[in-house]
């Protein structure tokens, strides 16, 4: 058996795995990251519009603050995620794309003077000030205040991507590229690193580290149409599940974004509104305005997806019936035309190419047709603000595989990329300072190693060439659809009932897939069998939660219950997978309102209906006489809710602004 | 990672050799051409040419090893080339093997002219040394009658013809692959360039058929008195 | 009227003593909108669950399904079936290690060159993060930006007749990292440093200008011009080199 050592083994070669390994390695310690494919091919790279940071230097942008920021983040999460983390992101995020900036990333820099946009459909000359002349300028973005997404073009999670990419080389981080991890070597309290394969070979290899970091991203590819990569399957969040001990939080939260092409289901960046776009239905008229008269096309993403949705229904289904027929089902118009191919070539080139490559359209001339679609998962492996799993010490996760919880129950547009880098750089210092203490020893006999070698590589051995009577592409297309028509964007008790039970049956099933090649080495097929029951578990997991949750809260919708129930629901989604069960525990975990910066409020869009929190007027109450006491908005906030001693002492100290000294 | 370590002036320097030493060649090539086809505007019209190199019109007399000189230079330049450029050439039958493969896949112009300059560069190198050692030699036989009687009772017409195809197809690929190696040329501009060395290659063959023709025409003329010097029309009214 | 499509595909699988490299024909009725990720996957999953290729995004931005395409390199998951003929040949990406049928070991190839080439951003300062980030010239961003987009999808290594025949030859690859680098005012190195990578016959004096980068390159990055900006300030510095700063460079 082969067995390799680190200090910190991290999962996952994206922005969040490569941050975290980059901090680690300038902590001293030796990272080693396994990934499924090269680091600079994982899905970050796929980011377009952005990444946001109150950096507040474009004349949009002026004024912005942490506060603003965190504001945004909480109302946008409606009030499910945790506000000790969204303070501590927010107060990260300046300081992350300032570091990126000096690592390369060649964001868009203000250019002093006017110049033209287009907001609310309407061309407008903004005056950029002299003083900001050079420093990193900024989009709009959906649920945002200001003017807060700094981009390269729309091709920020590339840059970004390449700049953490080249700099993991830099520090000589070893990858392991297509490299799969299968199981967590764990003894029920400690996490001693992961088996894994390698997918060319087929060999296992057993990684043992003081520390490992999941950092492998969503799991939206349990859907049908969904605009993840290929390899987003959510093979690190059901890889802590199988642990039977970590739990995994929020699964039901799962968000839609409004402008995905069809059919191929390819995002086009949200900067198409930010930047002045809009939406049209089949008789060209802009809908958004009659839902959402203030925010319009800018709402909040599970906002604009819903009303899209509503807008495309049947009339007799109590919708408008104005979606645009195609042979793909209906779909709306996504106008950026108003925007001007100078526009378009220089900020959407990405959109541009998608739209001549895969609809044959140039979007400087035609609408590009568009329908919401399965974009990010919110809910992921459950951890406290440093990373870790409260259940399984020396498990970290980060990034969209990780549940810390910053998105709650609706990620905003451009915080994604930016949560991946700040957590990144707070693992880096968490991690190494666990790898450092007492925990963090090594501690673990090479017995235990291979008894989750031998069980894997047996586990491999019975699949490989079993004459099993089930279709893995057949289950995988039921799970599919399911998750698409009864866990998608509307949800009601029946349809996840119903989904619950054939998800358990699909689950059942697939313990007979049949494979049809028996060798071990690079199997395509072997690699469906044996991810597809995962994936069955975390589909299960989706839809439990969901079902359970009686309410609608961001990106969950449910139909029978469309209150946002805070006396009931304020609660965080925990599951558990015991070992040889059918079907996941759940259990919750309050949110504390009386510890609450922000109490919970109406987001502000539709019709209030919020059955409220009997703390939440309390509160709120603490929270308004406080801020008339005081003054300086640090002193305000450092009453209301302390975090900045939770942060390594290296990230402490206030962010610079023009506006501000 | 371990420190870069310099590769030294040499490649650099000698890749600038290599592409100046192209540049002059095809240059003179083309100019060559140009003061051979003089022959189309008569027999004079030549004389005149020959006796401008030999610096008949600067010093008052012909002065054949001016010419010497000059082929010598243009010998050493093209052995210089032919050294360099031989460096690029597929030496193992797994790259010989490996560039066929890919120039027939791939079906692009850029690739293919590339092998089409290796095999004229091929040629050029063993016929280009006959004529350059005759020049080199016997410098006084450039003229009308002395030339197409080299051509036609000299046989050399086979080799001329032949070198006329290779040099011009050689040169023009040279020179539009030295403008897109050193020259900063967009994809429109890259279309031009490529239109316009067709149109030199073109050019430059008819002209030089006409020419070879012309000679060819002469030395059949001429072969009775083949060896005899030419003399300008009117040294001979005046003689 | 629907088309039938003829996919010829290189099955191998080098780990097998008894693999021998053959083209396998598969044949699928043409759809609407059908590209060759669309046509590949259905094959997988209708015909040959064992057949090998790689998509990451499925949107060409990943750099993953790089291969050749009737002969030429080329992004499978944006190429449309309708802009080919009824017969379809695919082939591996040549001049990388073959991982099986159409995949290919990009990434391997593409970090080692990074390191030979030092392709990253050397920085000269520690960076204050609580303070007003450098400025830095809206137009220089614009332009980095526009050499920073390569996706490392191999294509160019692919199209390349001087990578074929010489390995160690760093493509346009590697040489619009280091342009890119080159003209970012963030990297502290100077001609100098840049001519010590790419000075030699391996680097921008092995370019033979043969272009198959610049007509394939999936991003339209500007190859030829940069290649030629590289070779103009190489060259400079060579001449300039008299042995004295660098050594002699055996």
């Amino acid at each position: 058996m082969k067995l390799i050592h680190a200090d910190v083994l991290v999962i996952g070669g994206g922005l969040a795995g490569l941050r975290t390994a980059i901090g680690v390695r300038r902590r001293g310690l030796e990272p080693l990251i396994l990934s499924l494919v090269p680091a600079k091919r994982s899905h970050s790279v796929a980011a377009q519009g952005g990444m946001q940071a109150s950096l507040g230097n474009c004349a949009m942008g002026r004024g912005d603050n942490e506060d603003a920021h965190f504001e945004d983040t909480v109302r946008g999460s409606d009030w499910g995620c945790d506000q000790v983390v969204a303070r501590m992101f927010a107060h990260m995020a300046p300081k992350a794309a300032r570091e990126l900036a000096a690592w390369g990333v060649p964001w868009n820099r203000v250019r002093a003077g006017a110049h033209e946009a287009v907001i609310n459909g309407e061309r407008v000359v903004i005056d950029e000030h002299e003083a900001a002349q050079g420093l990193i300028s900024a989009r709009d973005f959906g649920g945002t205040r200001k003017w807060r997404t700094c981009h390269t073009s729309d091709g920020t999670g590339h840059a970004m991507l390449y700049a953490l990419g080249d700099r993991a080389i830099a520090e000589a981080i070893p990858v392991r590229e297509r490299v799969e991890a299968l199981a967590l070597i764990h003894d029920g309290e400690r996490c001693h690193g992961a088996v894994a394969r390698d997918l060319v070979s087929g060999e296992l290899t057993a990684y043992l580290a003081r520390a490992t970091v999941v950092a492998t991203g969503g799991y939206g590819r349990i859907y049908g149409v969904s605009t993840n990569a290929l390899i987003n399957e959510g093979m690190g969040a059901a890889l802590a599940l199988e642990t039977g001990v970590a739990r995994l939080g929020n699964m039901e939260a799962v968000q839609f974004h409004p402008t995905a092409i069809v059919p191929a289901g390819i995002l086009v960046t949200e900067g198409c509104r930010g930047d002045g776009g809009v939406l049209r239905d089949v008789d060209g008229h802009r809908f958004m305005p009659d839902y959402e008269p203030e925010k319009k096309e800018l709402a909040s993403r599970d906002v604009v997806s819903r009303r899209m949705a509503e807008h495309m229904r049947p009339v007799e289904q109590g919708g408008r019936g104005k979606g645009v027929p195609s042979p793909y089902g209906e779909h709306l118009w996504l106008d950026i035309t108003r925007l001007g191919a100078a526009h378009i070539e220089r900020n959407l080139r990405e959109v541009k190419d998608i739209c001549h490559y895969f609809l044959g359209i140039d979007p400087a001339c035609d609408y590009i047709p568009v329908r919401p679609t399965q974009h990010y998962s919110m809910g992921g492996i459950r951890t406290d603000h440093r990373g870790e799993s409260p259940w399984l010490s020396g498990l970290f996760a980060c990034g969209e595989a990780a549940c810390w919880d910053l998105h709650g129950f609706n990620r905003l547009g451009g915080n994604s990329v930016a949560e991946t880098v700040v957590a990144g750089m707070l693992l880096g210092e968490y991690v190494a300072d666990f790898c450092h203490s007492a925990q963090g020893e090594h501690s673990l006999s090479s017995a235990l190693a291979r008894d989750f070698v031998a069980r894997e590589q047996a586990y491999l051995r019975r699949l490989a060439g079993r004459p099993g009577k089930e279709s893995a592409v057949e289950l995988r297309r039921r799970m599919e659809r399911i998750m698409t028509e009864r866990v998608g964007l509307f949800r009601n008790g029946d349809g996840l009932r119903t989904a619950v039970d054939e998800l358990g049956e699909l689950l059942a099933r697939s313990a007979d897939i049949g494979v049809r090649a028996a060798h071990l080495d690079a199997n395509p097929e072997l690699v469906l069998a044996y991810r597809l029951p995962r994936m069955l578990k975390l589909a299960l997991t989706v839809a439990m939660g969901a079902l359970a949750r009686t309410e609608s809260r961001g990106a969950h919708f449910r139909e029978d219950h469309p209150a946002r129930n805070d006396r009931d629901w304020l609660v965080r989604t925990l599951a558990r997978w015991e070992p040889g069960a059918s079907r996941p525990t759940l259990d919750y975990e309050p949110l504390d309102v009386m510890r609450m910066e922000l109490p919970p409020g109406f987001r502000g869009y539709g019709a209030r209906n919020l059955v409220e929190h009997p703390d939440s007027a309390l509160r709120q109450s603490e929270v308004d006489e406080l801020r008339a006491a005081k003054q300086d908005r640090h002193a305000v906030q450092s009453h209301l809710m302390p975090f900045k001693h939770l942060l390594p002492p290296r990230y402490r100290r206030r962010n610079a602004r023009l506006d501000e000294s | 990672m371990p420190a870069p370590v310099s590769p030294g002036p040499w490649p650099a320097r000698l890749d600038l050799l290599q592409s100046a030493t192209g540049l002059f060649l095809a240059l003179f090539m083309w100019l060559h051409m140009l003061f051979v086809a003089s022959i189309l505007f008569g027999t004079d019209a030549m004389w005149r040419v020959a006796r401008f190199f030999e610096g008949y019109y600067l010093f008052g007399r012909s002065l054949p090893w001016l010419v010497s000189l000059f082929v010598a230079v243009v010998f050493v330049l093209f052995a210089v080339h032919a050294g360099l450029a031989l460096r690029k050439f597929p030496s193992h039958w797994r790259q010989h093997a490996a560039y066929w493969r890919h120039m027939r896949g791939m079906r692009h112009g850029d690739t293919t002219s590339w092998l089409a300059q290796v095999v004229t560069g091929f040629g050029v190198f063993f016929l280009a040394p006959v004529h350059l050692y005759l020049m080199l030699t016997h410098p006084e036989l450039i003229g009308p009658y002395e030339s197409a009687d080299r051509v036609w009772s000299g046989r050399m017409w086979p080799l001329y013809l032949l070198l006329l195809l290779l040099v011009e197809i050689h040169a023009g690929v040279g020179l539009y692959r030295l403008a897109v190696k050193w020259l900063a040329v967009g994809d429109k501009a890259r279309m031009r360039l490529m239109r316009l060395k067709w149109g030199f290659t073109v050019f430059f063959i008819a002209l030089g058929l006409l020419t070879l023709a012309a000679y060819v025409r002469l030395g059949i003329e001429h072969a009775p008195h083949a060896g005899e010097p030419y003399l300008p029309t009117w040294q001979r009214t005046l003689s | 009227m629907t088309r039938i499509l003829d996919f010829d595909i290189l099955r191998h699988n080098p780990r097998d003593a008894a693999s021998v490299p053959r083209l396998q024909r598969y044949r699928l009725a043409e759809t609407s909108g059908m590209t060759l990720f669309i046509a590949l996957t259905r094959i997988r999953e209708e015909l040959d669950p064992g057949v090998h290729f790689d998509f990451v995004c499925r949107a060409a931005v990943c750099g993953s399904c790089a291969m050749l395409i009737n002969g030429r390199p080329g992004l499978a998951c944006r190429t449309l079936t309708a802009t080919l003929p009824a017969h379809i040949r695919l082939l591996p990406l040549p001049g990388f290690a073959l991982i099986a049928d159409l995949s290919v070991d990009t990434g391997r190839w593409m970090r080692v060159m990074s390191e030979r080439l030092h392709a990253w951003l050397h920085v000269a300062t520690a960076v204050d993060l609580d303070a007003l980030e450098t400025r830095m010239d809206p137009d220089r961003a614009e332009a980095v930006y526009e050499l920073d987009r390569c996706i490392e999808c191999g294509c160019c290594v692919a199209a390349c007749g001087t990578a074929q025949m010489r390995p160690d030859f760093v493509g346009a690859v590697g040489m619009i990292k280091l342009a890119r680098f080159r003209l970012d005012p963030r990297d502290a190195r100077d001609d100098g440093d840049f001519f010590d990578l790419l000075g030699d016959d391996d680097g921008v004096f092995g370019c033979m200008s043969l272009l198959g980068c610049q007509d394939v390159c999936p991003k339209s990055l500007s190859l030829q011009t940069q290649i030629a900006h590289l070779r103009w300030a190489m060259a400079r510095r060579g001449l300039a080199k008299a042995g004295a700063d660098h050594g002699d460079g055996i």
